[in-house]
This record gives structure tokens, C-alpha cells and sequence, in this order.
């Protein structure tokens, strides 16, 4: 770090024990070359302020832990350079749309739970097979292609807090969710589709989305999850009005009878 | 599938109204384009050609199928708002029951002038 280069954090601060509304704090940090916004907060926790209150896991954009919201836009503080901004302000707030714990920690288990309502995992018929796998499920590479974006997804919560209709809507199952479902119900190797329609058909589901396209701009990621719910909807009216082949799952495929041999393992390089 | 129904239904009332809409404006205020296709349209608009068309069940089945898709268009799409603000089940029961009874209410009454022109 540069410590004659210094750069002024305005970071939100809330603690629901002591504070009746949220305030800003300024910290000066020293600031250099492929410094993150992470590597800001964790200077000033370790040398200003070590009550500060921030999520951070993996700093490699792996997690989803990290996101807030850095001069208005959300984003993940671990993959946001300071640079980046060529401002001698940051100001760091907590996401929106979701409730604050501390500072800039918000409650993800509502999130969670939304995620989890529409049964993010492959569903099966055949339960046997499901519980005691004799072989894997076949799924062709390009069946894999229609999804392989949307299995990105990191959980981090960033679409959520760029969505309008989250801000408006309380109950609005939100983008991640509902790509989720889409990414699951595309999924060759999935019939669970009976069982997720009416988590996503309801009052505060799929039909709420305004096509913002909010979530899929502000995703650190690169998920698309405005053209999920779009996919989304499409399949609800194509099974609506019965028309559009409906797939049937896959089959599973056999091991294969030969495998290659294994490569041996490397010797040691350090004595 | 309820509500991919309902918006189905939006999608193809909104299509109908431009349709419903489109001969209306056409024959009411937009004389350039009958005067294209060679009608007179003052004779349109006078009150003997209006009365004429009023007994004509065509006419006032134009009218209240445009009245039905207008109503449904414009109450569903109200309803949806409401319930993007009002974040409890009891809440948007209450809405619902009101925008159908209102929608109900009003259909009733205003297809009733058409329906009466028919015999006028
Ligand atoms: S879709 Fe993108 S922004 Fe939304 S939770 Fe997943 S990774 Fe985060
Ligand atoms: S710390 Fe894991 S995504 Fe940022």
C-alpha cells in the first residue's frame, strides 16, 4: 500500500443495540495499484477500527459473501478494484432490499429460504434410482449449454439488491430464485417441473418481473438471470396451452466399460 | 397455472383492445382514412347513422366485447400494482374482491346503453 496515496471511505455504519438510524463513518486509506475494496475494509478493520462489521470468505469472487454497495452500484467488494473508480471518495454501503444486521452485514437467510422454495436440485420419478445410484444421469454437451450459465450463480444476493421489483416488492421471489427455477426445469436430466410451477406461478412469482434487466447488468458473475425468468415464462405459457415438446428425462448411462489409466502421481520436487 | 393464465389473458385482451379500438377511432374520429376508402364521414357521425347502427346487434356486440377487454386489461393491470405494494394474503384478497365486484358492477351498467340502443 502507497501511504502517501490516501483514499477516503465513507462506509455506512448501523448497530441496531445502539444506533436508531443508520450514519456514515470516514476512514483514510492507503491506497496503491490492484487494491480491491475488500483490502480497503480489511486495512481499516485491522488498523482504524476493528468493530467494523463486513462478510468476506474466499476474496476471489468464489463465495458470494462480499457483496455491498460500493458509490451506489452493487458489486462484490473482493472483485471491485479502488482504482477503478479514479474518485478519491468511496462510499460503501450495505445491499439494498435485504435487512441490515450490522454495518455492512445484511440478513441472507430470507434469500436463502426463497431459493430453497423452489427446490434447487434435479427432481426424479424414479426414486430408487435417485436414492441408491446404480450409474449417472446421460446429459449431452448441448443440453448442458442451455444451462451451464445459470449453474454460475454464487448466491451472493447482488441481483437482488439492483432489482426494482425486490425494492417495491417485499414478497417478490426475485431474479435468483427464479433463474434457479428455470435452471433446474431446463435441466434434461430433471422432472420436477409439477412441483416448482406453483412456487413460481403465484401473486409475487415470475409474471411480477418489470424486465428491468437490472439483475442481469449488475451480476459479478456474468448470469442472465432477466433472460431466465424471460425462458421462464415462456415455458409456463408453452405448458399453459400444451403446445412445445415437453422433453422426457434422461436415461441413466452405463460406466464405461474401459477407463483410461491413471496418470502417476509426480515425485516430490522438495527433499 | 392460474396467474400464467391471467397474463395470457392480458397479453390477448391488449391485442383485441388495439384491434376493437382501432375500428372505433377509425369510423369516429379519424376521417382521413375513411375519406381513403371513399366513405363519407359526416354522414357516419350524424345522428340517423348512429341510431341505424345501434339497432344493428353487430354493433353493440363490437361495443360491449370492447367495453369486456378493456375492463379486464385495465383492472388486472391495476390489481397487479396494488399487490406489488400490498405485502400481506388478507390484503390482496380484499383487492381482488373489490376490482372483480367493481369490474362486474360497471360491465353491467355500461353494457346496458348498447343493449337498450338495440330497440331505440
Ligand atoms: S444471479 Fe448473479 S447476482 Fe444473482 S445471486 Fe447469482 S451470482 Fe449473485
Ligand atoms: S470474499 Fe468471496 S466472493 Fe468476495
Amino acid at each position: 500500500m502507497d501511504k502517501n496515496n490516501l483514499i477516503t471511505f465513507k462506509v455506512q455504519r448501523y448497530d441496531p443495540e445502539h444506533d436508531r438510524i443508520p450514519h456514515f463513518q470516514e476512514f483514510m486509506v492507503p491506497s496503491g495499484k490492484c487494491l480491491t475494496v475488500l483490502e480497503g475494509l480489511l486495512y481499516i478493520k485491522e488498523n482504524l477500527d476493528s468493530s467494523l462489521a463486513f462478510r468476506a470468505s474466499c476474496r476471489m469472487a468464489i463465495c458470494g459473501s462480499c457483496g455491498i454497495l460500493i458509490n451506489n452500484y452493487p458489486n462484490l467488494a473482493c472483485h471491485t478494484q479502488i482504482e477503478e473508480f479514479h474518485s478519491d471518495t468511496l462510499t460503501v454501503k450495505p445491499l439494498p432490499n435485504l435487512p441490515i444486521i450490522k454495518d455492512l452485514v445484511v440478513d441472507l437467510i430470507p434469500f436463502f429460504n426463497t431459493h430453497k422454495s423452489i427446490k434447487p436440485y434435479i427432481l426424479r420419478q424414479d426414486a430408487e434410482e435417485m436414492e441408491k445410484p446404480t450409474a449417472e444421469y446421460a446429459q449431452p454437451p448441448r443440453a448442458l449449454e442451455t444451462l451451464l450459465q445459470f449453474t454460475h450463480c454464487i448466491k451472493c444476493g447482488i441481483c437482488i439488491s439492483a432489482c426494482p421489483t425486490s425494492a417495491s416488492d417485499r414478497l417478490f421471489l426475485g431474479p435468483q430464485a427464479l433463474s434457479q427455477c428455470y435452471r433446474y426445469c431446463t435441466d434434461n436430466r430433471d422432472e420436477g417441473e409439477k412441483e416448482r410451477f406453483p412456487m413460481v406461478d403465484t401473486d409475487h412469482g415470475v409474471w411480477h418481473c418489470h424486465l428491468a434487466g437490472a439483475c442481469s447488468e449488475a451480476c459479478p458473475k456474468g448470469v442472465d438471470p432477466a433472460l431466465a425468468i424471460q425462458l421462464l415464462k415462456r415455458r409456463l405459457v408453452s405448458r399453459a396451452v400444451a403446445l412445445g415438446k415437453k422433453q422426457q428425462p434422461s436415461s441413466t448411462v452405463p460406466s464405461p466399460a474401459e477407463t483410461k489409466p491413471k496418470l502417476p502421481f509426480p515425485g516430490f520436487t522438495v527433499k | 397455472m392460474r396467474n400464467t393464465y391471467l397474463w395470457l389473458l392480458q397479453l390477448i385482451t391488449g391485442i383485441l383492445i388495439a384491434v376493437l379500438l382501432g375500428v372505433h377511432m377509425v369510423l369516429m374520429h379519424l376521417d382521413a382514412i375513411l375519406g381513403f376508402f371513399g366513405v363519407d364521414a359526416t354522414k357516419i357521425t350524424s345522428w340517423e347513422s348512429m341510431i341505424e347502427r345501434s339497432n344493428q346487434g353487430i354493433w353493440a356486440g363490437l361495443y360491449i366485447a370492447l367495453l369486456a377487454v378493456v375492463l379486464y386489461h385495465a383492472l388486472n393491470g391495476l390489481r397487479n400494482v396494488i399487490l406489488e405494494l400490498t405485502p400481506s394474503v388478507r390484503t390482496e384478497r380484499v383487492v381482488t374482491r373489490v376490482i372483480v365486484a367493481f369490474g362486474i358492477v360497471t360491465f353491467v351498467f355500461c353494457s346496458y346503453v348498447p343493449i337498450a340502443l338495440l330497440s331505440a
